[in-house]
């Protein structure tokens, strides 16, 4: 068989899988898109929400204080420090969008998504506009994502003694070097979806994400970047106008065949 | 994508293949084309070769260049690639050339001859060797896209695993080749080989230097090899069950 038998068989047998017995059309939620010519749903689980939480946006330190926490998904969002729960534009953007959080300024105006959303995209939070799409990409699939090499979760003893949020200001004003247009960074530090997560324990990630800008990264970048990560698998993830994609570039090693 | 492994074409070709090892056969070959008083010639970027059929059953078994079908019955011919002809002379050490269909021509003659047909010619047959040397096949890759496709065995046995694309750097580690410049070069070879099961091969020829002499090119330079996969986490597999999330499972 050549190549495009081959393709042929596997096409087939993915519409026989497709299709998994039903009758073409029998798909309610499809006809409704294609009747009322309604785009596809970018972000799943956009629906009214019972639980929502409230923060409040602390400009000092570039985050939000969360003041009322509703429902189980601050167990893999937010970071604590000093006992409190803090939470990253991305994550605010994310849950906002999808109606689970609402943000409030410093007064108890609540911030529109206009504002939010140009908030993630301003660069002064450590966050981009594509760092965000591959934040809620990730997010919204279920995996547990947290900003590469800040820990989940600091005490009060190891804050430096002046101010409260030194180090965290220190990791933004970090990440913001780092953010060059065009360049690779290490974004993301990723652990598949666990309902055993624990924010003082973590433990090491699963992988990690590097955004990547226009340009593919060479052999040199990937193997500079991955001697970073040390262990841990790397994926490269470049976005473009809104569309989130993954690669990996794994060494292998064509066997000697007998 | 992930593979899970070659797939052989018939029930049995895992054990057809075992015991017939293509070093072995490749070894008869050397033995009959060195015997053999038939030349290579250049015909347009390629070259002929007149054979005669315990030869011709070799050349088809060990999958070099491209039989020409004819009606005749005494003699054959093969069409072989630049790469496939100087690996038979200088790797293999068996197959004779003549350029000016008088007398033979040496390795370092056919080599520059090689080289001012072509400026990429020493970057191709360092990928060519350093695929061949470890005994997979490899045949010319345009169907789909990409500079080689190579099989563990025969392509009659068995599918090939990988689409090889041939890229190069120089001794300070700086992206020579043009391939995978942008975005989409990626996702055009990752969907187009993905869609016949087949994995991307990157191979980064390294250190080379426009003035090596054949023996530098095969000592100086070291071939690199990456896979370029794409990873779609809606679609994660044995690496990544995902426990408990609504609709995603794989």
């Amino acid at each position: 068989m050549d190549g495009e038998e081959v393709s042929k068989v596997e096409g087939e047998t993915r519409r026989r899988r497709k299709g998994k017995g039903k009758e073409r059309g029998e798909n309610p939620a499809r006809n409704r898109q294609q009747n009322n010519f309604l785009p596809s749903s970018s972000l799943s689980g956009c629906q009214i929400r019972t639980e929502v939480s409230k923060a409040r946006w602390v400009e000092e330190i570039g985050m939000a204080q969360v003041i009322e926490k509703n429902g189980s998904l601050w167990a893999t969002t937010g970071v604590i420090r000093n006992g409190n729960l803090y939470c990253h534009i991305e994550e605010i953007g994310y849950l906002a969008q999808i109606g689970a959080l609402v943000l409030l300024d410093d007064g108890e105006n609540v911030m529109g998504l206009k504002d939010i959303f140009t908030k993630c995209a301003d660069r002064r939070y450590g966050c981009t506009w594509e760092f965000f799409e591959a934040y809620r990409d990730l997010k919204s699939l279920g995996f547990i994502v947290g900003r590469h090499g800040q820990p989940w979760s600091l005490k009060h003893d190891n804050l430096k003694p002046n101010s409260n949020f030194t180090v965290d200001t220190d990791f933004i004003a970090d990440r913001i070097e780092e953010l060059q247009i065009g360049a690779a960074n290490l974004i993301f530090d990723i652990y598949k979806p666990n309902s055993k997560f624990k924010k003082t324990d973590p433990g090491a990630p699963s992988f990690i994400i590097c955004l990547v800008g226009d340009w593919p990264p060479i052999r040199k970048e990937v193997e500079y970047l991955e001697e970073k990560c040390k262990l841990v698998p790397l994926k490269f993830c470049h976005v473009n106008h809104g569309d989130v994609r993954f690669f990996s570039f794994p060494e292998v090693s064509l066997p000697v065949l007998p | 994508m992930e593979l899970s492994g070659p797939r052989w074409k018939g029930k049995n070709f895992a054990q057809i293949a075992n015991s017939n090892p293509m070093s072995k056969i490749i070894a008869q070959l050397q033995v009959c084309l060195s015997n053999s008083e038939s030349a290579a010639l250049p015909i347009g970027t390629d070259f002929l070769l007149e054979t005669v059929p315990e030869l011709t059953k070799l050349l088809n078994r060990t999958s070099f260049g491209r039989q020409l079908t004819t009606s005749y019955d005494s003699k054959q011919y093969f069409q072989l690639s630049p790469e496939e002809t100087f690996y038979l002379h200088h790797f293999l050490k068996c197959l004779k050339v003549s350029i000016d269909n008088a007398k033979l021509i040496d390795v370092n003659d056919l080599w520059n001859f090689m080289r001012s047909r072509s400026e990429l010619f020493p970057i191709y047959y360092r990928a060519y060797v350093h695929l061949r040397s470890k005994n997979w096949i490899v045949k010319l890759g345009t169907k789909n896209g990409v500079d080689y496709v190579v099989y563990r065995h025969h392509p009659a046995l068995v599918h090939s695993e990988y689409a090889v694309i041939v890229d190069r750097e120089n001794d300070k580690g700086e992206k020579e080749g043009k391939r995978m410049r942008i975005w989409s070069d990626l996702h055009c070879a990752v969907r187009a080989c993905n869609g016949v099961a087949k994995a991307v091969l990157l191979l980064n020829v390294m250190g080379y230097e426009v003035n090596f002499s054949l023996p530098e090119l095969l000592e100086r330079t070291i071939v690199d090899e990456r896979q370029i996969t794409r990873w779609v986490p809606s679609q994660c597999r044995d690496d990544c069950k995902l426990e408990g999330n609504k609709g995603e499972h794989h």
